[in-house]
């Protein structure tokens, strides 16, 4: 009888987590601005409609700092949404991919590979997987925060979320020279490491989504040792991959004017050239279809207004 | 017995010494009184209470108290 | 790896139990000590060596001991006291070794670096070079314990342990090496021998427990640490009364973090059977300084009691004094003195035991001195009392204990906390300097980290540990009440303290991990 009143217990609280969770993703998590931040993307997944995003990008603040979002739809019409925190680690790029897919049918998923060189080993490392997992199926851990937004009488400040890009008009060069000097060491990624890349890979391999990688440019982060590694595991995997920082020039990326903080990422001058890039990119080697003008993504339109707006303001 | 009683009730006398079953484990009795009471019964009995006595369970009650003196008494 | 985290909660703790309910009766010694040996090498690693180490001399020792009191039983009176004296080596021997490796590990920089001052004085040639040493996990904690077990043997309060495995068990049991709290063998080590079966009553209590520390930890402490950090760490910003509110922050904070973690230890040790003793009850209760120390980390109060206070006051020399005393000053100034000399030794063990440093030195003559100055007076008081006809036990009077209380404790935590002897020194004057109780209302007090919400937050959490506190000191037994009560308000109390954690315990973005303050010392 006991036992029987205790397991009832432990599924009832269980039961409540689950149902508080619900609330919090399905209600609060729709209207706007209820979660700034760190996990303001992940967030934000919860108000994209079902089946509308055809790009995702995932990574660590070099994937939002180098793709405007804004800049594919006004050109393009391509939607895309980046699935970034600042510092991402592999298990968050994980769930945030199985997030994305819970409400969206993406036709390409981007990787910036900065994530894959993060020092993720060892016991913390195994911590932060049950901890990602438990935010996952129960978000009430993740937005428990969200209590003070509720009470707090500064809801529907107007920020402007652009799918996931933010807009930095920040600078602070580089003088660094040439960071990419040719070497065949390597780089190595942790066993854990490749093993959420695996994982990752299979999943969008389950759901039939090509997977690029990418490097966004960036002096303080990126170098030839990581180029190789990167270069082997892709030939390797099968998997195609565009290294930005071995075509800077190309680009025009120009270090005085072009980074936000002396190289480790890019403004919004930079993204904006990393942007006409792949968009280029993108039109040769993916065929995701323009949606300029459909009743669905009306609200792209608005939001693509106020970032024409935005830019204006900007210093230049 | 009762020169016990008597330096008890000199250190306190608002205690009810007799019935007290618990004087250290309730804190009636603090540690700078059990310090005086030592050297108290030390003087009045003529033995030695070394650290090795000084624990609740021979403070607690006169008798308990009344059983380790007449221990030491006898021990001399 | 503490008790908080979700490592240990969630992974660690429930493998131990099911391991342990798994393994046959005789064989969950051995799983205790694999845990809480596997605990001790995830936060210290090779240095579990340590505790190996000092597990077998304790074990020994206490063998040694044992079997020079049946020599003594059944000696000669001659002999008799050549074995006396031999125990003393025996007990001594011990007790340097194990002072010793704590002096050497956790001193030498002070002492290193303070002699080197001192030479400087005189101009003697001798320079001190700091080395970087990492500390054992709770070899502050254990070295009592271990002591604690010599000497009881050596003064026959209890029989020296022939089984290694509880000696070993007794010494590292993982819920309270970390900080305790500090265990005497008789109240610890027969339980945790017992390997008693898990059972369904004590998982429960045991979680009920764990969640209650947790709350007092996640939601009421880590908020405040933010304050305290604030203030504390650019000091030289901060005046007036705002330095008073940090203080109370810290003396808060301190008090929420290590009872929340002594309750989780105590609630881990009831899931497995074993009944720790309490190391808190409800110090702001206390009626003076030393009333509070003991209400407040009772354990390491009673052993400096057992094995300092006791001691000294009744050895040779002090006996003589009292004695001579009684005769020539009177007993006022006996007893006086009697106990300056035997406390000034227990408060500066308690000053240093908290570490090396000079404002942890201060912070045990603080104590010393206040309740030296309480001593000398208390003849006064009672006289005052008494031809004024006053009551202790009115609430007015009761009221203005309580201040001057929080007075002495919130004046002793600023040091306490400050970084060094001279940063305390000069925080404490500069409450002096422009103090404006008005900033507390006009706003400032949200530049200090966090929101008005979470000063709501913790201002209700304070009030519901402050109304459980009330009812402890009420002797009101409070969890076999709530077991009393019909079961949809029993669960949502459960629930709530569950959900109260989860949702405003401070945790998460925008906070971050606090480590165990005890744990440190």
């Amino acid at each position: 009888m006991k036992k029987i009143r205790t397991i009832i217990f432990v599924a009832l609280l269980i039961g409540i987590l689950f149902g508080i969770s619900g609330v919090i993703n399905h209600v609060y998590l729709k209207k706007s601005n209820m979660v700034t931040g760190r996990e303001e993307n992940l967030a934000g997944l919860q108000k994209e409609e079902d089946n509308t995003i055809d790009l995702l990008v995932l990574g660590d603040s070099e994937s939002y700092t180098s793709i405007s979002t804004m800049m594919l739809w006004k050109e393009d019409g391509i939607s895309s949404y980046i699935g970034a925190q600042s510092g991402q680690q592999i298990q968050e790029t994980y769930y945030m991919l199985k997030q994305a897919l819970q409400t969206q049918k993406p036709k390409l998923v981007m990787l910036e590979t900065h994530v894959l060189f993060r020092d993720n080993a060892g016991m913390d490392a195994y911590r932060s997987v049950m901890e990602e997992n438990a935010m996952y199926h129960f978000s009430v851990f993740r937005y428990h925060n969200i209590w003070k937004r509720l009470l707090s009488s500064n809801i529907g400040d107007d920020r402007q979320f652009f799918k996931g890009f933010r807009v930095r008009d920040s600078v602070a060069p580089y003088d660094g020279g040439d960071y990419m000097q040719e070497t065949t060491v390597k780089k190595q990624m942790t066993g854990f490491v490749k093993n959420y890349l695996q994982q990752i890979i299979d999943i969008c391999k389950e759901n039939d989504i090509p997977i690029l990688f990418y490097s966004a440019p960036s002096p303080v982060n990126y170098n030839y040792q990581k180029h190789n590694t990167l270069i082997e595991y892709t030939e390797n995997a099968g998997i195609p991959y565009v290294d930005l920082n071995m075509m800077t020039s190309e680009l025009g990326i120009d270090w005085t004017k072009d980074t936000l903080d002396h190289g480790d990422h890019l403004n919004i001058y930079g993204a904006q050239k990393v942007t006409k890039y792949m968009r280029k990119y993108l039109e040769e080697n993916y065929n995701l279809p323009d949606h300029r003008g459909q009743q669905k993504y009306k609200d792209w339109d608005v939001l693509e207004d106020q970032y024409e707006k935005r830019l204006l303001t900007l210093k230049v | 017995m009762d020169k016990l009683l008597e330096i008890l009730n000199e250190i306190d006398d608002s205690i009810d010494y007799e019935a007290e079953q618990a004087l250290i484990d309730d804190q009636i009795l603090d540690s700078f009184g059990v310090i005086t009471l030592v050297s108290e019964i030390e003087e009045a009995y003529d033995i030695e209470l070394e650290a090795a006595c000084i624990v609740p369970e021979n403070f607690n009650s006169t008798q308990a108290m009344w059983a380790m003196i007449q221990k030491k008494i006898e021990e001399k | 790896m503490a008790y908080h985290t979700t490592l240990f909660l969630f992974v660690f703790l429930p493998l131990a139990l099911i391991c342990y309910h798994f393994a046959p009766q005789k064989w969950r010694g051995y799983v205790l000590i694999g845990f809480s040996y596997l605990f001790f090498w995830m936060n210290s690693k090779e240095l579990l060596a340590y505790l190996i180490g000092t597990t077998l001399l304790t074990h020994h020792i206490g063998i040694w001991l044992d079997g020079l009191t049946i020599k003594e039983a059944n000696a000669e009176a001659e002999e008799k006291k050549q074995i006396k004296k031999q125990r003393k080596r025996v007990l001594l021997l011990g007790i340097v070794i194990l002072l010793g490796v704590l002096i050497s590990m956790k001193y030498q920089n002070f002492i290193g670096l303070n002699a080197s001052r001192v030479a400087e004085h005189f101009s003697i040639r001798y320079s001190f070079d700091p080395v970087a040493i990492v500390l054992p996990l709770g070899i502050s904690f254990y070295t009592l314990q271990a002591i604690g077990y010599m000497v009881d043997v050596y003064w026959k309060k209890i029989e020296a342990d022939y089984s290694l495995e509880k000696t070993a068990l007794f010494l590292s049991f993982f819920p309270q090496i970390m900080e305790g709290p500090i265990c005497r063998y008789s109240d610890t080590a027969d339980t945790l021998y017992k390997k008693s079966p898990l059972k369904l009553e004590n998982l429960q209590h045991g979680s009920l427990r764990i969640v209650w520390g947790l709350f007092k930890k996640i939601v009421i402490a880590d908020r405040l640490a933010v304050v305290v950090k604030t203030v504390f760490d650019s000091y030289a910003d901060y005046h007036g009364i705002i330095i008073v509110v940090a203080a109370l922050a810290y003396t808060i904070q301190l008090y929420m973090e290590f009872s929340g973690a002594i309750d989780m230890v105590i609630g881990t040790g009831v899931m497995f059977g074993v009944k720790l003793p309490e190391n808190f009850r409800q110090p702001f209760f206390a009626e003076n300084a030393s009333g509070f120390w003991r209400r407040w980390h009772i354990t390491l109060g009673v052993w400096f009691k057992e094995y300092i206070f006791y001691p000294v006051s009744v050895s040779k020399i002090v006996k003589k004094w009292n004695r001579y005393g009684r005769k020539n000053v009177g007993k006022y100034w006996t007893k006086i003195v009697t106990s300056a000399v035997a406390l000034f030794p227990v408060w500066l063990c308690n000053g240093i035991w908290h570490g090396p440093r000079w404002s942890y030195i201060f912070y045990g003559m603080y104590y010393f001195t206040l309740i030296m100055i309480g001593i000398l007076l208390e003849p006064i008081r009672k006289k005052v009392l008494q031809t004024l006809h006053i009551n202790p036990k009115q609430l007015w009077y009761r009221a203005l204990q309580f201040v001057k209380l929080m007075v002495i404790v919130i004046t002793g935590e600023l040091f306490f906390r400050a970084d060094s002897l001279r940063i305390g020194v000069r925080m404490f004057r500069s409450i002096f300097q422009d103090f404006q109780p008005s900033i507390l209302f006009d706003g400032n007090l949200l530049n200090l980290g966090i929101d008005n919400l979470d000063f709501m937050v913790i201002l209700v959490g304070c009030m519901i540990v402050l109304l459980v506190d009330l009812m402890k000191e009420k002797k009101v037994a409070l969890t076999e009440k709530l077991e009393h009560w019909r079961l949809p308000i029993r669960w949502s109390v459960y629930y709530g303290l569950i959900l109260a954690v989860i949702i405003f315990g401070a945790y998460g973005e925008g906070y971050q991990v606090i480590d165990l303050i005890y744990a440190g010392f």
